[in-house]
């Protein structure tokens, strides 16, 4: 365990990590690195709201509609790839397509006279924009295992149930997190936009740059974000890996067969 | 133990399977073999319905398969496939479990259970069962794969072409096994193969499937002796008929009495190997021995040759 942290990428991490946090606990101690951003004798460190507030309320609202689209969409998924549901595989395509060719900016200029200011059209842009990266990775990772194993699932006598929980998606989960992971850091980006119509997160700090013309606010809001996503993305990689390791190869039972018969010819 | 009646599987036009019957006895290995495409593992399959048939009826131990809940009748008969379809994010020991603990054995039965079948597929406990299957040789899984089939003690053993992706040698070893544990174990075997000296080799009874049809069901013997038609003959291979009649024989049965000089035979060899040993030391005749060293008599090319010859 402590070798693992002593590695070096993971080392780096726990720095910025440190470093951010530091930063979010203290701002006004930074205030002196970002003063030369700055003209005119403009504040340095954003203080209308406390930027840890912020930065909990971004984290939460990608959250919350990460949560929403991978239910949905992992549910869509494996709904689709039952019998029952084979044929609305190709409407539930169109619907989950629709909501990442929509461009978020207008979910929410069209959500605001429905949903009002605040963070519900924001929350709803995201969750449409998540869905289609959950929903492709998981449909790839349910329709590619091995033929073999999936097979001799059945005739071992399992119930459909039981060979989607025991078999199906604990080897189609490294694929499944990393679709979560894409949409989980699409989201963290995107949620910035949400200031736009009053939702509480980081875009109101670069927005408030944008505005005052003021450099360093844009800075600490932007790179606040993208560091928040380098170590969200990180997380999910290391345990999508986690995932592949413990089976090996991922389709080693597909690829012993020499000859290149399939199981299931006649 | 298995009995098929007017069992038939048609996609679309084409009749995979067609008008089927069989009885295949309790305790033996049926092996069904045939070209691909000849609708042998379809006809394998049928019995646990992985395929449904489209007419016809399956009896295992007298119980008709289609009035059965998919899942408990496949519960009920081992199977086991050419790529061994082990769960690749389960441990070797978990592999062999399924079954039981669909069944929901208890806990500690499961491990009695798991420990039992990796020391009857040669497979160390200690070094095996926390291993994934990934970290095995091809011959591991294959044995693993078989163990798992075997687990809940079913009385039926479906096998696809179990043997397909092993090598030569491997193979060889694994079909004696496999022979073994069966005659240990009385577990009845209906395997599908491509391969007819593999059907030859474990079948009690040979089922030669082509183009849908069962052309021809018979004890090895049978089929070399009397094949039902030129496919049946082909399958065989003509020049390869006598020496596959040979490795129906033991030696025992061709002694005769009198002395040779040379290294001696044990009776259980095979007359295919008997006739090599011969031929490879450049003998005519060579001592025979049973189990304990006594001498029976001797074997002569001649007495083998006589036992390769068509029967009339």
């Amino acid at each position: 365990m402590i070798r693992d942290l002593l590695r070096p990428g993971i080392l780096l991490r726990l720095v910025v990590f440190a470093a951010l946090v530091a930063f979010l606990a203290a701002p006004d101690r930074f205030a002196g690195l970002l003063a030369p951003l700055t003209s005119n004798g403009a504040p340095s460190i954003y203080t209308q709201s406390s930027l840890i507030d912020l930065t909990l309320a971004h984290l939460f609202t990608v959250a919350l509609s990460t949560f929403a689209a991978a239910v949905l969409a992992v549910g869509l998924a494996i709904f689709v790839t039952r019998p029952a549901g084979v044929e609305f595989l190709a409407l539930s395509r169109a619907i989950v397509n629709i909501g990442q060719t929509f461009p978020p900016v207008a979910v929410l200029a069209l959500s605001v006279p429905a949903m009002g200011f605040g963070e519900a059209p924001t929350r709803m842009a995201l969750f449409l924009y998540g869905l289609l990266p959950i929903f492709e990775n998981t449909l790839v990772g349910l329709s590619t295992l091995p033929p073999a194993v999936v097979e001799t699932a059945s005739a071992m006598g399992m119930t459909g149930r039981q060979r989607l929980l025991k078999v199906e998606l604990p080897l189609a989960m490294p694929l499944i997190i990393e679709g979560i992971r894409l949409s989980a850091v699409i989201g963290l980006a995107t949620a910035t936009i949400g200031s736009t119509v009053a939702a509480k997160g980081l875009g109101e700090v670069i927005v408030a740059g944008l505005l005052s013309n003021n450099l360093a606010f844009i800075v600490q809001g932007g790179v606040i974000t993208g560091i928040l996503a380098v170590l969200i993305s990180d997380i999910f990689t290391a345990v999508a890996r986690r995932a592949t390791k413990r089976r090996g190869a991922p389709s080693a039972a597909a690829r012993t067969e020499p000859d290149g018969r399939q199981t299931s010819g006649a | 133990m298995i009995e098929l009646s007017h069992l038939t599987k048609v996609y679309g036009d084409v009749a995979v399977v067609h008008d089927v019957n069989m009885h295949v006895e309790a305790g033996t290995i049926t092996v069904i073999v045939g070209t691909s495409g000849s609708g042998k593992s379809t006809l394998l399959r049928m019995v646990n319905r992985l395929v449904e048939p489209t007419k016809g009826r399956v009896l295992v131990e007298g119980r008709d398969v289609l009035k059965m809940p998919a899942h408990e009748l496949r519960r009920s008969i081992g199977y086991a496939i050419q790529s061994h379809g082990l769960f690749p994010h389960w441990t070797v020991a978990r592999n062999i479990a399924t079954v039981p603990m669909l069944l929901g054995w208890d806990r500690k039965k499961v491990a009695a259970r798991v420990e039992e079948l990796m020391e009857l597929f040669q497979l160390d406990h200690v070094q095996f069962a926390d291993r994934y299957p990934h970290e095995l040789s091809g011959g591991q899984q294959q044995r693993v794969g078989v163990a798992r089939a075997m687990a809940a003690k079913p009385t039926l053993l479906l096998m696809d072409e179990p043997f397909g992706a092993l090598d030569p040698i491997i193979r060889g070893k694994a079909q004696a096994d496999l022979k073994a544990i069966q005659r240990r174990t009385g577990t009845t075997i209906l395997l599908v193969t491509h391969d007819m000296d593999e059907a030859i080799h474990l079948g009690d009874r040979i089922a030669v499937m082509n183009g849908g049809d069962l052309k021809q069901y018979a004890p090895a013997a049978d089929i070399l002796a009397r094949p039902a038609d030129a496919f049946v003959d082909d399958l065989i291979g003509p020049a390869d008929r006598p020496f596959h009649y040979l490795t129906l024989g033991t030696v025992r049965t061709a002694v005769e009495p009198g002395e040779a000089d040379g290294a001696p035979l044990a009776a259980d060899t095979s007359l295919y190997e008997g006739l090599g040993a011969l031929l490879w030391s450049g003998r005519r005749t060579a001592p025979v021995v049973d189990a304990s060293g006594a001498a029976l008599g001797r074997v002569s090319l001649g007495g083998i040759a006589d036992k390769a010859a068509r029967p009339r």
